[in-house]
C-alpha cells in the first residue's frame, strides 16, 4: 500500500517535470553561439551571462568550436550547405564574410544596428564584412600582426628598435654574430604554406609600397614592389637571418622558439603577447613589440595586417533579430572593456583604447591599439568566393620562391596568371 | 522453407535500409555531384555540367601532382611494408620466452590512431626541437639540422617512413595468421628431405603464405591510395604540394574552395583507380588458387 503511494507520487512528479520543461523553454528564445574556446576563453561565459540579462528573453548556449580557422571553417561549410538553422551566431575569421555572404550563408544585419552604431567600430575592419552596401558581420576582436623583439638583446648591442626591413636585417645580423650561439635565430615567423604566409608577404609588399589591387581594382602584384618584397624574404632565408625551419613554422611554432630565447625578432599575430608575457615565460621581461616594418623611404605605408574575428548571423536562423541584438550587446563598449581585461582581447572600437580601466590594467592591449592607424585588410571582401583559392595560389607561389624552385619574378608572374584566370 | 526465407528477407530490410542510407546515398550523391556545376546537393539548385569537372581536373597540374604523389607513396611503402611484415611475422611465429610481450610491442604502432601518430612524429621531426635533429647534432653525425618536413623531397621520404613504421605491424599481423595455418609436419617432412632453412622458406612458406600476402597487399594498397590523416597532420601536404595526396586534394577542393563538384570528381577518379587495382589483385588471386 505504502509503496504504491510512493510510486504514484514519483510518477506524477516525473509527469509534472515533463510538463514543466517545455513551458520554461518556451519562455525564452534559444540561441547557439559558436566561438572558439581558446579564442575568447574566459571572457565568453561572463559576456554570455551579461548579455542574456541585458537583451532579455534569450538563453544562449556556447558551442566551443576549434580555434584553428581551417577546421572551424570546414564545420561551417558542412553545416551551411545542409541549411542547418543552428548555430545562430558564428564567429567568422576576417577573411570569411565576403565568401560566406556571396554564398548566402550569413544574413545582412545592418538594419538592426543603424549607420551611427556601425560607425563606432574600426572602419578598416568593418569593411571586411561589407559587400554591396550590406553589413554581414560585426567586429569582435582584432588579432593583427606585430613585430615582437628582444629588448634586452637590442640594448646589449646598442641598437635602436628597427622600423625598416633594412634596419631589421642589419640588427638581426649584429646580434646573432655577437651572441655566437648557433641556436639563436635572427628573424622567425610563420612561413609554412598557410594563410599566415600570405599575410606575411602582404606586410612586406605593402611596406614596399604595393597594394594587392590598384585604384582601378586591377590585380597589381607582378611589379617592382612585389618583386622587392618577395626577394627580400628569399634573401633573408639565404643569408641565414631567417632559419631554414621557418618554412615549417605556424604561428605557435614560431612563438615557442622565441619564448625559449632562441630568436631576436618574431613577426606573428598579437595572440602571442599573452603567453610571451605570462609569469612562467623566460622572455616575459625582455619582449617588446612594435609595428611591422616597412622598406626605406616608404614610411607612409600601412603594414599592420589585420586579422581577427567578427560575429555573423546564420541566414537560416529562426531568430535573426534576437541574434543581432545579442551581437550588439556582445560587441558593446562595456563588453569589449571586459574582454580586454579578462582575456586580453584587442578591441574593435577605437574608443575602448582610451578607457581608463584598459590603460591601467591592460596596457599591452592599449599599446597594440596605437598601431591600427597603419592597418590594412586582406583582399577578401573584394574577391568573395574566390578568396580561399587566391590565397592558396599566393601561398603556393610564395613557397615556391622561398624554396628556390622559382625566381621571385617567375613566382609572381605565375600567381598573377592563375589569379586572373579565376576572376571574371 | 519458403516461408522461412521470406521472413528472413523481412528481417534484412532494416539493415539494408541503414546501409542504403549511410553508404549508398553518399556514393550516389558524390557521383551525381561530380557531373554538376556550382551545386552542393542533389536536392536543390542542381545543374548538369557533363564531364566538365573531369576535363578541368586533368588539366590541373595540382591534381596530377597529387595523383603522382599518391601512386609514388603507395608503390614505395607497400613493398617495404611487406618485406618488413614477413620478417616480423617469421620472428613472431617462433617459440621463445616473452613472445606475448613482443607481439604486443609489434602491434603497438598499428594500435595508435594515425592522426595522433602523425602529430607525435611531427614533434620528433621538428627541425629546431625534434628528437632526430638533437640526436644528429649532439652526436656530431650532422652539423646542420635536417629540415625533415620542410624540404623537397625529404618531406615525402619522412612521410613514407612514418607510414612504414606504422603499418608494417599490420602486415605482420595478417601474415602471422597465415603462417599459423601452415602445419608443422610439412617443415618436418622438408627437413627429412634435406631442405635448408632458406629452401624451406622459398619452397614451403612463401607458396603457402601466398593468399595471406595477396590479401594484406590488397588491403594496404587500397589504404595507401586513400591516405589522408598522415599528410593532413604531418606535413599539411607541403612543402608546396609535394606530399599532397588525392584524398587531401579532394578534401581541400570541397571544404576550402567549397567546390563540391570538382572535389567529387577527384574522388570518383580515385575510386576508379582503386577499383581497377583491386580487380587486378583479385583476378591474380583467383588464378593462383586454380
Amino acid at each position: 500500500m505504502f509503496s504504491k503511494r510512493i510510486s504514484v507520487f514519483i510518477a506524477s512528479l516525473v509527469l509534472g517535470l515533463f510538463l514543466l520543461l517545455p513551458a520554461t523553454a518556451q519562455d525564452s528564445v534559444e540561441l547557439t553561439l559558436s566561438i572558439g574556446a581558446r579564442g575568447f576563453g574566459d571572457a565568453a561565459p561572463v559576456l554570455i551571462e551579461t548579455c542574456e540579462e541585458e537583451v532579455g528573453g534569450i538563453s544562449v548556449e556556447w558551442e566551443r568550436i576549434s580555434d584553428v580557422p581551417n577546421e572551424s571553417r570546414s564545420i561551417y561549410v558542412t553545416n551551411f550547405t545542409a541549411r542547418n538553422s543552428k548555430p545562430d551566431i558564428i564567429a567568422v575569421d576576417v577573411i570569411w564574410p565576403g565568401d560566406f555572404a556571396a554564398r548566402g550563408w550569413i544574413a545582412p544585419i545592418e538594419e538592426y544596428f543603424g549607420e551611427e552604431a556601425l560607425a563606432e567600430y574600426i572602419p578598416g575592419f568593418l569593411a571586411a564584412a561589407q559587400v554591396d552596401g550590406h553589413t554581414y558581420a560585426i567586429p569582435l576582436y582584432i588579432d593583427a600582426i606585430h613585430l615582437f623583439y628582444r629588448d634586452d638583446l637590442l640594448e646589449k648591442y646598442g641598437l635602436d628598435v628597427p622600423s625598416t626591413w633594412e634596419g631589421l636585417i642589419a640588427a638581426a645580423e649584429t646580434v646573432v654574430a655577437g651572441e655566437a650561439n648557433p641556436d639563436l635565430a635572427g628573424f622567425i615567423s610563420m612561413w609554412a604554406k598557410i594563410e599566415g604566409l600570405f599575410m606575411n608577404w602582404l606586410a612586406f609588399f605593402q611596406g614596399a609600397g604595393g597594394t594587392f589591387f590598384d585604384m582601378d581594382g586591377n590585380l597589381a602584384i607582378n611589379n617592382e614592389a612585389g618583386i622587392k618584397s618577395l626577394s627580400t624574404m628569399v634573401s633573408m632565408l639565404e643569408s641565414g637571418v631567417a632559419p631554414e625551419s621557418i618554412l615549417t613554422f605556424r604561428p605557435n611554432d614560431a612563438r615557442l622558439l622565441f619564448q625559449q630565447e632562441r630568436a631576436v625578432f618574431l613577426m606573428v599575430q598579437d595572440f602571442v603577447l599573452a603567453p610571451l608575457t605570462a609569469d612562467d615565460s623566460p622572455v616575459k621581461d625582455a619582449v617588446e613589440f612594435t609595428r611591422v616594418p616597412y622598406f626605406e623611404g616608404k614610411d607612409m605605408t600601412n603594414t599592420t595586417v589585420i586579422g581577427g574575428f567578427l560575429l555573423a548571423v546564420n541566414k537560416h536562423s529562426e531568430n535573426v533579430e534576437a541574434a543581432a541584438d545579442f551581437i550588439k550587446c556582445f560587441t558593446s563598449y562595456e563588453s569589449q572593456v571586459q574582454a580586454g581585461l579578462i582575456q586580453g582581447k584587442v578591441p574593435t572600437r577605437p574608443a575602448v583604447y582610451d578607457d581608463e580601466r584598459i590603460a591601467d590594467e591592460a596596457p599591452g592591449v592599449a599599446a597594440l591599439g596605437a598601431n591600427f592607424v597603419y592597418a590594412f585588410a586582406r583582399p577578401s571582401a573584394q574577391t568573395g568566393t574566390a578568396y580561399p583559392e587566391i590565397s592558396e595560389i599566393m601561398q603556393t607561389e610564395i613557397s615556391a620562391a622561398l624554396l628556390g624552385e622559382k625566381t621571385p619574378a617567375q613566382a609572381l608572374a605565375d600567381a598573377e596568371a592563375q589569379i586572373l584566370s579565376l576572376m571574371p | 522453407m519458403k516461408q522461412a526465407n521470406r521472413a528472413g528477407r523481412f528481417f534484412l530490410v532494416p539493415a539494408l535500409l541503414i546501409i542504403a542510407f549511410v553508404l549508398l546515398f553518399p556514393i550516389i550523391q558524390t557521383i551525381v555531384l561530380s557531373f554538376g556545376r556550382n551545386s552542393t546537393s542533389i536536392f536543390y539548385d542542381y545543374e548538369f555540367a557533363g564531364l566538365a569537372n573531369y576535363q578541368r581536373l586533368l588539366r590541373t597540374p595540382r591534381f596530377i601532382t597529387a595523383l603522382n604523389n599518391t601512386i609514388l607513396f603507395t608503390a614505395v611503402t607497400v613493398p617495404i611494408e611487406l618485406v618488413i611484415g614477413i620478417g616480423l611475422a617469421l620472428v613472431l611465429n617462433r617459440q621463445f620466452r616473452g613472445k606475448g610481450l613482443v607481439r604486443m610491442a609489434v602491434l603497438f604502432p598499428w594500435a595508435l590512431p594515425t592522426a595522433l601518430n602523425a602529430l607525435m612524429w611531427r614533434w620528433m621531426f621538428n627541425t629546431e626541437f625534434g628528437l632526430f635533429n638533437s640526436i644528429l647534432t649532439d652526436t656530431g653525425l650532422a652539423v646542420e639540422r635536417v629540415n625533415w618536413l620542410g624540404a623537397i623531397p625529404i618531406a615525402m621520404a619522412s612521410m613514407m617512413f612514418v607510414s612504414i613504421w606504422k603499418t608494417s605491424s599490420f602486415m605482420a599481423l595478417l601474415l602471422l595468421a597465415g603462417l599459423q595455418t601452415i602445419p608443422d609436419d610439412l617443415y618436418e617432412a622438408g627437413s627429412v628431405d634435406g631442405a635448408t632453412r632458406w629452401t624451406a622458406f622459398r619452397h614451403l612458406t612463401l607458396p603457402l603464405l601466398r593468399p595471406a600476402i595477396m590479401v594484406s597487399v590488397l588491403l594496404r594498397t587500397m589504404d595507401a591510395m586513400r591516405t589522408f590523416e598522415l599528410p593532413f597532420n604531418l606535413t599539411d601536404g607541403g612543402p608546396l604540394t609535394s606530399t599532397e595526396t588525392l584524398s587531401l586534394y579532394s578534401y581541400r577542393a570541397i571544404f576550402q574552395y567549397v567546390n563540391f563538384n570538382l572535389g567529387s570528381s577527384a574522388i570518383i577518379i580515385q575510386f576508379i583507380i582503386i577499383m581497377a587495382i583491386s580487380i587486378v589483385y583479385i583476378v591474380t588471386l583467383r588464378r593462383a588458387d586454380q
